[in-house]
């Protein structure tokens, strides 16, 4: 093995070889994903008919009818939006196993438009302050709008898109680059303006550096008080008597746990039909794997921090919480989130065979996602069906689990696909495995003789 | 980790070895000084035995104070090994490698400050302390309680004690070997029945390797468990105000890492002043370290913020009058003050700086000023909440500790000194082997033309 090849990394790949292939495998075209994107385009439109649907026979102002949207807004934010934190984390930390999944997380980041559509109805079918329920915002007490829940829950969340796109598109960069010096007409022209100059000065790496470390930063920033809004205002404020200072944190760690499990899922599908298996490997499921597990740890501890406080005080403003989002209508519902979110991961995840796997790690991230949207609809529609209540201090009665009728199914099958539908138009034209990373990772990769057998040396720069 | 200085195994093992074959001059002085503040403390609390514990500042309605914030503040010590020793060698992060040690030998002593604190001290009559791990009279109702918190929390705080001491005396193992073979007589004998007989064969060194790894992966749900269980002693009960809130669990934890890791940040400093080990201590360390308290600062503060919010949210008047009390009546609103400068809007800016990051003395200062403002913030927590400052209540109180209370919360801090002092005296409180992997699994990539550090990917 020449010097070079060694100090490279295995075999003859070189950083120039590494961006030519990966240029050359973002080029393909095939049928059969233009026809997957016409089928997501017309459930897309499913899901706008449902939305008129709605809209046409119930309007805007009968909160509990809008439960099952808003649980949609509240899974695509939890999951999609939590994604880009897969990305930030380890880059933060300089683990190099992320440098083939940072790019396939933050192109989620494009799909937090979705979650904004969804959302615009939502500002108008939640109910003014003036109904007197407990607030975060001191109404009546100080002299803030009625409106304000909307009005703060609409700034963060914009602000949290335009992160997530920012981030992107930062990121992607010097990538728009290559892709602008390897193409002609239009679409070099369009690589270009994205590119916006790069030349990969010295001058833009540092700063590309630290835009990306105080974006990452800012991001997470903005995702936790994106969760502490909605998860107050449109969730625990319509709810009489429910008072829980962990239910905000507990929301932002759902969407974070959310968040790589909707990564692992889209590492499964470039690594099992995206030309990127030399990329993607067991390292990359080890390491998201690793941290769903740590994650579902953590979702058992904050749901019993707050559960046992209820539990244990036993005050009836909170046990007809429990009543309502547990115990009560909801219990089904509860008790599958519970298994598939906590139980399923624990002992699946210390299974050897399972965890020291590619389809291991993945199989559990389908059980988390599946968790999570459950509890989003436990959750928002449990606290929609009792916003109209007449004491805004206690629960008096618990109402029946409200069912999906047909607009929220049609609802629910759009939005998803509509998600799946930017993110796979997104990864087309974006490359999903980031170009730049993986050069900078074969000058940080050396192959050394150490004693009687051959280690890899791993570079961390300050 | 741009600071390297590449050392060989002889000149790791004398100079981390002057500690337990050497004795420096200041050595007796400063345990002289510990054994006499423990000494006065043991003093006051066998005066309390003898006179009761109308001798302390603890009346109606404020019968939790001083010994109770020092039990908080002593279980939230103790998380700095765990974080320190487990979560880092977990994550493979190499600049743990120096302090693994000392972080998991202070959490040994603050535990067993901790067990001293609360049923040793605050009880009064600690022969009655067993009661709560065997309640027999609990058939009649009137005493011990069974499903109290309190019978929670010695079952948690003595597994976490005995996972701390196994998981200090498996990673001592080659170290006492080393020990063994540079000794005679007697001392060596002792040394050799401590090492198990260690040679350092491969089998040995993997059993090792793996029993390291599984106590860190076993001990992190105790090391939760622990603090979440003290944090629902006061969460679960709804008569105090303040007190009923869900966020407790999390936010004693995130609470204790802040005081832990900064008490580990405080002990670093006193290794390099005391043995001047700063070939293995150096301005990286203390750079990594405190860019870790940054964070682990940042989210104890959000957590602090959630706490105060949701106690607004409630408008509920007994909740107002304590916050009203806490922030506005003296003294609690200058201690409340003092809390929050000294907990972090002091240290966290000052961190932010490279030259403070990097410096001894500024650490020491800021970490010392954090343990100050989270003594404060529990004292904050039990006293106030405990007050009733709230409408109808007729037995408004207030708390002011006595003179023989703060002889035996002293005792408890001179205890943790004085163990860390003998301990340094019969063990290492580096770890020498890890220091050895550390130096061997390091290397260097030429990039261009810079050189940059790099490690053998286990």
């Amino acid at each position: 093995m020449s010097e070079e090849a060694v100090h490279n990394g295995h075999g003859s790949t070189n950083p120039v070889e590494v961006m030519n292939d990966l240029l050359e495998k973002g080029s393909g075209q095939k049928p059969l994903f233009w026809r997957i994107t016409a089928l997501l385009g017309l459930l897309t439109v499913a899901g706008i008919v449902g939305f008129a649907i709605r809209l046409t026979s119930d309007g805007l102002g009968d909160t509990p009818k809008w439960g099952y949207h808003m649980a949609l807004f509240a899974l695509i934010l939890t999951a999609v939006q939590g994604a880009p934190m897969v990305a930030i984390a380890p880059r933060i930390a300089k683990a190099h196993w992320r440098r083939s999944i940072s790019r396939a997380a933050e192109l989620f980041g494009l799909v937090g438009v979705v979650s904004f559509l969804i959302y615009i109805p939502l500002i108008w079918v939640l109910p003014s302050m003036t109904d007197g329920r407990r607030t975060l915002w001191f109404y009546g007490e100080l002299n803030v709008p009625a409106y304000m829940p909307q009005i703060m829950a609409t700034l963060v969340l914009v602000s949290l898109v335009v992160t997530g796109l920012s981030l992107l598109w930062v990121s992607a960069r010097p990538d728009f680059a290559f892709l602008r010096d390897r193409s002609q007409g239009r679409r070099r022209k369009w690589y270009g303006r994205l590119a916006h100059g790069w030349i990969g000065s010295s001058q833009q790496w540092y700063w590309q550096k630290h835009r990306l470390g105080i974006l990452g930063a800012f991001y997470f920033m903005m995702l936790v008080t994106v969760h502490f809004n909605v998860s107050v205002d449109f969730g625990m404020a319509l709810v009489p008597g429910w008072i829980d200072a962990l239910y905000p944190v507990t929301h932002a760690h759902s969407s974070l746990q959310a968040g790589v499990a909707i990564t692992l899922v889209a590492m499964y599908v470039f690594y099992k039909w995206g030309p990127y298996k030399e990329y993607i490997n067991f390292d990359q499921f080890w390491g998201l794997g690793k941290l769903l597990f740590a994650l579902s740890l953590l979702w058992f501890w904050f749901w019993f921090s707050s559960f046992i406080i209820f539990w244990y005080g036993a005050k009836p403003s909170e046990e007809a919480i429990l009543d309502l989002l547990m115990v009560g209508p909801y219990l089904p519902i509860f008790f599958v989130v519970f298994f598939l979110v906590f139980f399923i991961p624990l002992w699946a995840m210390i299974w050897n065979p399972l965890r020291r796997s590619v389809w291991g790690p993945v199989t559990i991230a389908i059980s988390v996602l599946i968790a999570t949207a459950l509890d989003r609809i436990r959750v928002y529609v449990g606290a929609f069906s009792v916003s109209q209540h007449e004491n805004k201090h206690q629960l008096d009665s618990i109402p029946d689990a409200v069912l999906p009728g047909l607009p929220d199914v049609l609802i629910w099958i759009g939005g998803i696909a509509a998600c799946v539908l930017v993110y796979m138009l997104a990864a087309r034209f974006i490359p999903p495995i980031n170009i730049w990373e993986q050069k900078e990772l074969k000058l940080y990769q050396v192959h050394k003789k150490f004693h009687r057998t051959e280690v890899q040396i791993l570079g961390k720069p300050d | 980790m741009q600071e390297h200085v590449q050392l060989t195994q002889k000149q790791i093992n004398e100079d981390l070895l002057t500690s337990v074959l050497g004795t420096p001059r200041w050595w007796w002085p400063a345990l002289g000084f510990f054994v006499l503040v423990f000494l006065i403390g043991m003093s006051a609390f066998g005066y309390m035995l003898n006179q009761g514990v109308g001798v302390t500042g603890l009346n109606r309605p404020v019968f939790w104070g001083a010994f109770m914030v020092n039990f908080v503040f002593f279980i939230g010590i103790s998380h700095a090994g765990i974080m320190i020793s487990a979560i880092l060698r977990l994550t493979q992060a190499e600049w743990r490698r120096p302090i693994t040690r000392a972080a998991e030998v202070l959490t040994v002593f603050s535990l067993m400050s901790a067990l001293m604190a609360a049923p040793l001290v605050h009880v009064g009559r600690p022969w009655r302390a067993d009661l709560w791990v065997f309640p027999y009279d609990f058939a009649r109702g009137v005493w011990i309680n069974i499903r109290s918190p309190f019978v929670w929390d010695p079952s948690a705080v003595m597994t976490y004690l005995t996972a701390s001491t196994l998981f200090v005396l498996i990673a001592l193992i080659p170290d006492l070997a080393i020990i063994r073979d540079r000794s005679t007589g007697l001392k060596r004998k002792l040394y050799a029945g401590m090492a198990l007989g260690f040679r350092g064969t491969p089998r040995q060194w993997k059993l090792q390797t793996i029993a390291g790894i599984l106590l860190s992966a076993l001990v992190l749900p105790v090391f939760v468990s622990v603090h979440s269980i003290v944090s629902w002693d006061f969460a679960v009960q709804i008569g105090p105000e303040a007190w009923h809130s869900t966020i407790f669990a999390p936010y004693f934890i995130i609470g204790a890492i802040h005081s832990g890791v900064s008490a580990v940040a405080t002990l670093m400093v006193v290794m390099v002043w005391a043995w001047g080990w700063n070939k293995y201590i150096t301005p990286d360390h203390l750079d990594a370290i405190a860019r870790l308290l940054i964070i682990v600062a940042t989210a104890w503060f959000f957590f602090f913020f959630l706490e105060w919010v949701f106690a607004l949210y409630t408008l509920e008047p007994a909740e107002m009058a304590m916050r009203k009390l806490q922030v506005f009546e003296s003294p609690w609103s200058w201690l409340f003050v003092v809390f929050l400068f000294t907990a972090y809007f002091i240290p966290v800016p000052m961190w932010l700086f490279r030259g403070v990051r990097r410096s001894l003395f500024w650490m020491f200062v800021t970490t010392i000023l954090v343990n100050v403002g989270m003594w404060l913030e529990r004292f904050l927590i039990i006293v106030p909440g405990l007050m009733r400052r709230s409408e109808f209540i007729f037995d408004w109180g207030s708390y002011h500790p006595s003179i023989i209370e703060l002889a035996m919360v002293a005792m408890t801090f001179a205890w943790v000194g004085m163990g860390m002092l003998v301990f340094t005296k019969v063990f290492p409180l580096i770890p020498l082997f890890d220091i050895k992997e550390g130096m061997v699994g390091r290397d260097e990539i030429r990039i261009g033309r810079r050189i940059v550090p790099a490690s053998i990917r286990e």
